[in-house]
């Protein structure tokens, strides 16, 4: 599933990393990579960016990015 | 070379503290200037220590070294050609486990190197520990723990870096897996032969990762081709890990840091709830969020423009009451002939006046804008506003400068600072003028008062939104056009909240506000004084026999189907408009007959010291009523509307149908702004963004106002 389709709380792990060569390695650079556990935090009042943490850390992301991100719920 | 100069780079991610840790050591002001042929700040501080002169160089937050952001591109810029003796990798100390990420990539310069561990103190508050001595061992370099807001550890830096000076102590690489080390031998080898000019373990990496900002500065340096073979080097990893070759060296550079943290740290082991999280749950709620950021905007707004009205007042009185009436005189006791006194208390003290009048605002802006930044709340503003701003192009963080242009344009240019992308700051930036500023209400409130009396609020009212519109207008047709190309991905880092110290804040307001004054204030004054020359020259001549009145009457034929070009004169008030737009209500008083010239008398001067002590009363009073203004009223200063004599009434209402009246008004909300928001312009942007300015705020009025004529002739208005 996308990280874009998560719940506000919802925890899962990163599996793969789609999107061009510049939004992949800003991902990556941020920590968002395959194996990586990653949360949805807060969604913003008009639905877009959500809040996602990574790393301990705090990144907001679009949705069309966060559609690029595949997670698995529950699998480590 | 014990006598030469020290570079000291400064790196690390944003948010860390690099910028505080600077001040606490040099203790000196940080200069300010921009990166060659760019605008992003190069912050600077020279002094000495033990003998030996320092250079300290401030580079911009970054997260990696990848060749994708500006911010990026200036640091590896510098890193490689700066010849910076030694880095200095500011850490989170609260964050390792990303900010080690960019440490790891500097290593493969070579450089000698320290890392500061920042924030110590609240590391230490979480109740994480680290095993110093092992992780410096692990690292190679000395690493000093800070708190630079506290002044903790901060001595100790310079010493670690002079050690690491003298033992050249550089980080440790981080190896890749067999795989990617096999091809990285092979690419250094070659590097090798062609004599590469910069550190090979950089170099190597650089060309597999195809780094195309790199591959160019070095055919910059040497004849060199990018060998085809490269290619096949990351076919082969990427078929190996099947992940392209950025994703391989990213995850292995994180499993590198992630093995060497659990040597290394201890983490608390209940994990305590944060106050980032308890603020962001109100402060980010999909309930309350945005009426709370939209009062916390209307906040800033009131305080910032009711706070400094005052100032403004008494220093505008200051400038052209009590200054220019005492060089008035002396100029007459002087016997200097009368152009002199007009250019110089006209011209040039008018415009050093302009200047120094924006002084208090900008002063204001700037703490609460630090404040904003600093705490960490001007992200979670972007987060809230971003849906809204994406749909016309634009970003989140547009969207406070754009609020700001409300009050006045000069501070919302400085705030678009909050930007980090390049392109969509300046694009923010064009949008601004169109944002109809305190100034221009004078000019509403007299035509409104004169033609449309049953719906002056109505009308004064379509004049702010007009503007909005125009602005989402032209933002949408220019991000498709002169700032084209793909949106860059907004991924932002959500900062964990902080409580700007006020001596932080102090520092970076002061800093830019001097920054203005000299830069934007030459090119202020200097714009004055042709101003002058054109309503003046030559002295003495009725208003239409000046350069002024013949360059209008020859253009006026331009502003025939925007409904107000046959007659000269509101097209000549537009020209003094923009020295400052609340003039254009005062040159159509003139140009109309209606106000005479009031002559100074310099006879009867009466008492320096008695004016002097009426100035001091007068800045103490401006305390007082600054006060009074941010708690007593509710409405903002900046948005009153005053009332105009009626003498300019009577005679434009000859001049103007009320269609003509609403194309004028809409013209001079749309118009050129004035000359201390293009000075901001040059300051900010350079000469092209001046010329870029101008170019839109000429052809979208005459465009609109065009349209507004035509369509209200064709409904049957006149």
């Amino acid at each position: 599933m996308k990280l874009s389709e998560l719940q506000v709380g919802q925890e899962a792990v990163v599996v793969r990393v789609r999107g061009d060569a510049f939004l992949k390695r800003r991902l990556c650079d941020m920590g968002i990579i395959k194996g990586e556990k990653v949360k949805v935090e807060h969604v913003a009042p008009l639905g877009d960016p959500i809040e996602v943490v990574v790393k301990n850390t705090r990144l907001s992301l679009r949705r069309s990015e966060a559609d690029q991100i595949e997670v698995e719920v529950g699998g480590e | 070379m014990s006598d030469r100069e020290i570079v000291i780079a400064f790196v690390g991610n944003p948010n860390v503290g690099k910028t505080a840790l600077i001040n606490a050591i040099s203790g000196a002001e940080l200069k300010v200037g921009n990166w060659p042929g760019v605008t992003v700040e190069k912050k600077e501080a020279i002094f000495t220590y033990k003998g030996r002169r320092f250079r300290l160089v401030d580079l911009p937050g970054i997260y990696s070294l990848s060749p994708y952001t500006l911010e990026e591109k200036i640091s590896q810029e510098f890193l490689l050609d700066g010849r910076p003796d030694v880095v200095v990798n500011v850490l989170d100390s609260t964050n390792l486990e990303r900010n080690l990420y960019l440490t790891t990539q500097l290593a493969d310069l070579g450089l000698p190197a320290v890392l500061v561990l920042n924030m110590w103190d609240e590391f230490q508050a979480k109740g994480y520990s680290l095993d110093l001595r092992m992780f410096e061992g692990v690292m190679g370099v000395p690493c000093v723990p800070t708190a630079a807001t506290k002044g903790m550890g901060v001595s100790q830096i310079l010493d670690a870096v002079l050690d690491a000076l003298q033992e050249r102590r550089v980080l440790r690489v981080v190896r890749f897996d067999e795989v990617v080390e096999e091809e990285l031998e092979r690419i250094e080898e070659m590097l090798r032969d062609i004599e590469c000019p910069y550190p090979l373990r950089w170099s190597s990496v650089k060309l597999l990762e195809k780094d195309h900002f790199f591959i160019e500065k070095l055919q910059e340096k040497i004849e060199y081709e990018l060998p085809p073979w490269i290619d096949e080097s990351r076919r082969k990893i990427e078929r190996y890990y099947n992940e392209d070759v950025d994703t391989v060296l990213a995850v292995q550079r994180h499993g590198y840091i992630n093995g060497l943290l659990k040597e290394v740290l201890k983490k608390p082991v209940q994990r305590r709830i944060e106050l980032t999280s308890v603020v962001d749950n109100i402060l980010l709620n999909r309930v309350v969020g945005l009426p709370i950021f939209l009062l916390l905007v209307y906040l800033m707004f009131k305080v910032t423009f009711d706070g400094s009205a005052p100032f403004v007042d008494w220093l505008d009185g200051f400038f052209n009451g009590f200054v220019a009436k005492w060089l008035g005189y002396l100029f007459f006791k002087l016997g200097l002939p009368g152009w002199v006194n007009s250019l110089v208390i006209g011209g040039v003290l008018q415009g050093v006046g302009l200047v120094l009048s924006f002084v208090p605002l900008m002063l204001l802006l700037y703490i609460f804008m630090s404040f904003l930044e600093e705490s960490g709340y001007m992200a979670r503003a972007a987060f809230l506003m971003d849906r809204i701003m994406h749909a016309v192009g634009l970003h989140g963080k547009s969207f406070i400068p754009l609020v700001i242009g409300f009050g006045c344009n000069v501070p919302a240019i400085l705030a678009t600072r909050a930007l980090e992308n390049e392109r969509d700051r300046k694009l923010t930036a064009l949008l601004i003028p169109f944002m109809s500023c305190g100034a221009r209400l004078p000019i509403y409130a007299l035509f409104a008062g004169v033609f449309f009396t049953k719906h002056r609020a109505e009308v004064v009212f379509s004049m702010y939104l007009l503007g909005m519109l125009i602005s989402l207008i032209v933002g949408f047709i220019l991000r498709r056009t002169v700032f084209s190309g793909e949106a860059p991905p907004f991924i932002m880092e959500l900062p964990p909240y902080r409580i700007p110290t006020f001596k932080m804040l102090w520092r970076s307001t002061w800093l830019r506000t001097k920054a203005f004054i000299k830069k934007a204030g030459t090119v202020i004054v200097a714009a004055m004084v042709i101003l002058w020359v054109f309503l003046n020259v030559p002295f003495g001549a009725p208003p239409e026999k000046t350069i002024l009145g013949r360059v209008s009457s020859a253009i006026s034929v331009l502003f025939v189907p925007a409904g107000f070009g046959r007659d000269w004169r509101p097209v000549a008030a537009l020209i003094p408009g923009t020295a400052a737009k609340e003039i254009i209500v005062g040159a159509l008083g003139q140009l109309y007959g209606v106000a005479g010239k009031d002559e100074e008398n310099y006879s009867h001067p009466g008492s320096f010291v008695k004016d002097l002590k009426e100035q001091a009363e007068g800045f103490v009073g401006a305390f007082k009523e600054a006060f009074r203004l941010i708690f007593a009223s509710l409405g903002s200063q900046a948005l009153s509307v005053e009332e105009e004599e009626s003498s300019v009434a009577s005679a434009i209402k000859k001049s103007f149908t009320p269609l003509s009246a609403f194309s004028y008004m809409v013209f001079c909300l749309l118009w050129m702004p004035c000359v201390a928001t293009l000075g901001m312009f040059y300051k900010e942007f350079g000469w092209s963004m001046v010329g870029l300015s101008v170019l839109l705020t000429t052809s979208v009025p005459w465009l609109v106002s065009t349209v507004i004529y035509t369509v209200g002739r064709l409904l049957g208005y006149s």
